[in-house]
């Protein structure tokens, strides 16, 4: 009788053993993604796939970027998730990724996702000025609609952009300047924009706050912050710059190591599929994944059914490489 | 000479502390336990992370070891401006804070000024309130639309130089008034009735007797602004503009660039103005120019017109100026649109962030722990030292005093190369609240430190030891003599790891998981996302829990020391 028990007892703990992964998963995924878009995209894929537990970490790019670094002997994340491009094409964070290439990948243009099929990057996001409108009247000078445009004296003191050197927007508006306008005339606009520059911040956030608080009339940041902004009622609005709209691809990957691999590999085959699509398109202005209808984050935005009317062709291999050597240089230039 | 003699035929000092009587084992035992559980700790979770970040200054971008990383940081064109901003701004916040600072608490502690308490309660401001917030809070009042451009049609220019000197003043003034009052407790009434009687005028006792006993405390909270304000990176990025500091590089090598190991080298050289620490211990070690003898008098608080309304202005210009601060972030966190819309409303309250308040909860705990076990160490610490030999002394007090000239982002990335180690017993804390507590004491070990230690002095060495040789235990000694000499020392220092704890953020950001989180770190998100009142309103609750907290410990102390005096 006591045997019975213990051989039985013993199988039942074997048998849940086994059926553990097949009944519920549990995935830890590093996110730069913001709070408000995370609990959507979690809502649809826990419909999807309601059998795996999604914990999320979310972080600014540069602060996860480091703690991957640190992480790096012992990596405790399965999934890295909307991760800017850039930084993943640093070689120590790149290292850190295993390659894995979903079903659907073929979908993607191939400038959307690496060559060795470690990230692929479904959605993105701008650059975009968050225009203060009252304090713009009260300084009397025109809605700006370029970089070219904040060149305007009427602006000196009033514009606010994140510095290259610590935030990645930053080096996101200096890149799309230097890679649209080519090296000598993009360094040329650069110092033209100095005298005006009232600070530059060590945050990518932080020149769109500014702005919306009326400290500074314009402040250089990103699309979604802006709209962050105008949906809590500020008096602001969203321009893209109509010469040098810079963009950032967001990044999914899977993490070496990764001692949930399978799961992490479903729900990276998610973020490729109708289902996030459909979140996509109500949280996202820039989206790579073909076929899917415009947002209305997009048409508010101005921007037209192809993006690549408006944005810039960047490289990112090429901007990655030479960062160091842009931000020294750019340091030089305004010597700030 | 009259306070010369009150130490009658006791021996000197010196030899006293040499003395190897009969120790009996218990003493010993606790004696030893109370030296090598804090030196253990300090090893586990200071000295250990530390030597990871030292090793990887060295790792070179080849991966070979060697300088490459200090040639690179040195030989960056701009460094040079950067280290002279760091030592311009670190130089006046600390003049500032040490002058005010001794200002304040001699109204504290010497002079029996109405409401002196509000001016307590003003100081606790600036360190329960997170950094992030008051920062908005000075820019919400004096920004280029702050409330005071607003009204009078100003331009005023708080972003640069003097908007980080006034906010890293804020957040040092508390910690040097803490010191400082740590060393103003330990007077001796004699002292000056002896001065009194030869003649000196109130002036030549403040000199001769008043400020070499407070020298100690002054060099210490010196050096505490110094440090503190050189490694703090959160006012200099919110409010310093275009103002580079050290601090703002090794965010910009680190989380802006990704160069881990430039940010460990710019982290090492950081360290270099903890090394007059060298110097504050070698007046320490001089104790018998200022330490308390036994059957010592305290002072008692006095009334003079004309030392009292200067120093009452002082003390009540800054308390009005840190309430006016904090009540602006008040304010904010009531009203819908900063600075838009004005009018009042409870829907800031409903926080969006992720985790709603769960992480406020867990900020709680984190903070509990850090002081309980913080406190405890400390003064076993404290205790301990006094009795070693000086060159044993000497490296216990270095190794002590180091931790505050680590910035808290490397500190943070520190624990995570130390702890996140594959296998369970290792790796058992990372992701727990005590790693983070533990994190979050010995990021404050030294100004805790410093405070015990100035407010030790005042405990007669030769008392503890006359109740030890006449039969009492070490434990009696503590209880009878070294504890209410302490006592509010201690609590002092139990607030203030409590209340830093609460709102600390530039380690604990790479310490959260993704069940883990902490209050600082869902103001910061909010704020981010840019929502300025919800984050307002956020610090409004943080800061609540902790008045409230405090103020039921303050209670339950006050229950409890009670009970000797009913038991006699």
């Amino acid at each position: 009788m006591r045997q019975t028990r213990t051989r039985l007892s013993a199988s039942l703990v074997v048998s849940s053993l086994l059926a553990a992964p097949a009944i519920s998963g549990e995935i830890t995924v590093y996110s730069a993604l913001e709070d408000e878009e995370i609990a959507a995209y979690l809502e649809a894929a826990q419909e999807a796939m309601p059998d795996l537990t999604v914990n999320v970490l979310r972080l600014s790019t540069g602060n996860l970027g480091a703690r991957l670094i640190a992480e790096a002997g012992n990596p405790q994340a399965d999934v890295l998730w909307g991760f800017a491009v850039t930084n993943i094409l640093n070689p120590a964070i790149y290292d850190l990724l295993d390659t894995y290439a979903p079903e659907s990948i073929d979908d993607l243009p191939e400038q959307f996702r690496d060559a060795d099929n470690r990230w692929f990057a479904p959605i993105g996001y701008m650059g975009a000025f968050c225009v203060n409108t009252m304090r713009l009247e009260q300084i009397g000078a025109p809605m700006p609609q370029s970089w070219a445009d904040l060149t305007d004296p009427a602006f000196e003191g009033e514009i606010v952009m994140p510095d290259p050197g610590s935030s990645g927007t930053g080096f996101l508006q200096i890149s799309a300047i230097l890679q649209g306008a080519g090296e000598e005339a993009g360094w040329q606009l650069i110092q033209d924009l100095d005298p005006n520059m009232a600070q530059y911040t060590t945050s990518g956030s932080r020149p769109c706050r500014m702005a919306q608080v009326g400290e500074y009339t314009v402040g250089a940041s990103l699309s979604f912050v802006a709209m962050q902004g105008i949906e809590q009622g500020f008096p602001l609005e969203m321009v893209i710059p109509s010469d040098f709209a810079g963009f950032e691809l967001e990044a999914n990957a899977l993490i070496r190591g990764s001692s949930n691999a399978e799961d992490a590999r479903r729900f990276l085959d998610w973020t490729l599929s109708e289902s996030a699509a459909q979140v996509y398109s109500e949280n996202k202005a820039l989206i790579t994944l073909p076929g899917v209808p415009r947002s209305p984050l997009a048409a508010q935005a101005g921007l037209p059914d192809d993006l690549s009317e408006v944005l810039f062709p960047m490289d990112f291999a090429t901007s990655g490489a030479q960062r160091d050597a842009i931000i020294e240089r750019w340091r030089e230039l305004v010597g700030r | 000479m009259t306070v010369g003699s009150t130490q009658g035929h006791l021996p000197p000092r010196k030899i006293s502390r040499a003395k190897p009587l009969v120790i009996p084992p218990l003493a010993r035992t606790l004696y030893l336990t109370s030296l090598w559980v804090p030196l253990i700790g300090l090893g586990l979770f200071f000295l250990y992370p530390l030597a990871l970040i030292v090793q990887r200054s060295f790792v070179q971008r080849d991966g070979n070891l060697g300088f490459g990383n200090y040639i690179d940081v040195l030989s960056m064109g701009h460094i040079l401006g950067v280290v002279r901003n760091s030592l311009v701004m670190s130089g006046l916040t600390t003049l500032i804070c040490v002058l005010l600072g001794f200002a304040i608490a001699y109204l504290l502690q010497r002079t029996r000024a109405r409401l002196r308490w509000v001016i307590s309660i003003a100081l606790l401001l600036p360190l329960l309130a997170p950094s992030l917030v008051q920062a908005l809070g000075l820019i919400f009042l004096f920004g280029r639309n702050g409330l005071i451009s607003q009204a009078t049609g100003w331009n005023l220019q708080i972003y640069g130089l003097w908007g980080l000197v006034i906010s890293n003043s804020m957040y040092a003034l508390p910690q040097a008034v803490m010191i400082i009052q740590a060393s103003l407790r330990q007077s001796d009434t004699r002292q000056y009735d002896a001065a009194m009687m030869l003649g000196a005028t109130p002036w030549r006792r403040f000199v001769d007797i008043t400020l070499p006993n407070a020298r100690f405390g002054l060099l210490s909270a010196a050096f505490v602004c110094f440090t503190v304000t050189i490694t703090d990176f959160g006012n200099a990025a919110v409010i310093g503009g275009n103002y580079r500091v050290l601090a703002t590089e090794i965010y910009a090598q680190v989380v802006g660039q990704m160069n881990f190991n430039m940010g460990a080298v710019i982290g090492i050289l950081l360290l270099i103005p903890t090394l007059m620490a060298f110097y504050i211990e070698k007046v320490a070690a001089q104790r018998h120019t200022s330490g308390a003898t036994e059957g010592a008098m305290p002072v008692a608080p006095d009334r003079r017109i004309l030392r009292d309304i200067p120093l009452g202005i002082l003390g009540y210009g800054t308390a009005f100026f840190l309430i006016a601060v904090v009540a602006t972030v008040v304010y904010a966190s009531f009203v819908t649109l900063w600075p838009y819309r004005l009018d009042l409303t409870l829907r800031n309250y409903n926080i969006t962030a992720q985790g709603g308040y769960g992480p406020l909860w867990v900020s709680l705990i984190v903070s509990t722990q850090a002081a309980a076990i913080g406190t405890l160490m400390l003064f076993m610490l404290v205790v301990s030292q006094r009795r070693l030999g000086r060159g044993m002394a000497k490296a216990v007090y270095l190794l002590a005093i180091v931790p505050v000239g680590v910035p808290g982002l490397v500190l943070g990335l520190a624990y995570v190369l130390s702890f996140n180690v594959a296998g369970a017993v290792p790796g058992m804390l990372y992701g727990t609240t005590l790693l983070i507590a533990l994190c979050n004491f010995y990021h404050y070990h030294s100004q805790g430190f410093l405070t015990m230690v100035t407010g030790i002095r005042a405990v007669p060495a030769q008392l503890e030891e006359t109740v030890t040789c006449i039969g009492g235990n070490t434990l009696q000694g503590l209880r009878d003599v070294v504890l209410p000499v302490m006592l509010p020392t201690l609590v002092a220092v139990f607030f203030f790891l409590f209340m830093r704890s609460m709102v600390t953020l530039s380690a604990v950001i790479f310490l959260i998981t993704p069940r883990l989180s902490v209050g600082a770190v869902s103001v910061l998100r909010l704020d981010q996302a840019g929502f300025a009142t919800q984050a307002a309103a956020f610090s409004v609750c943080i800061m609540a829990v902790v008045l409230i907290a405090l103020g039921l410990m303050k209670i339950t102390l006050a229950v409890v020391s009670r009970r000797p005096q009913a038991a006699k």
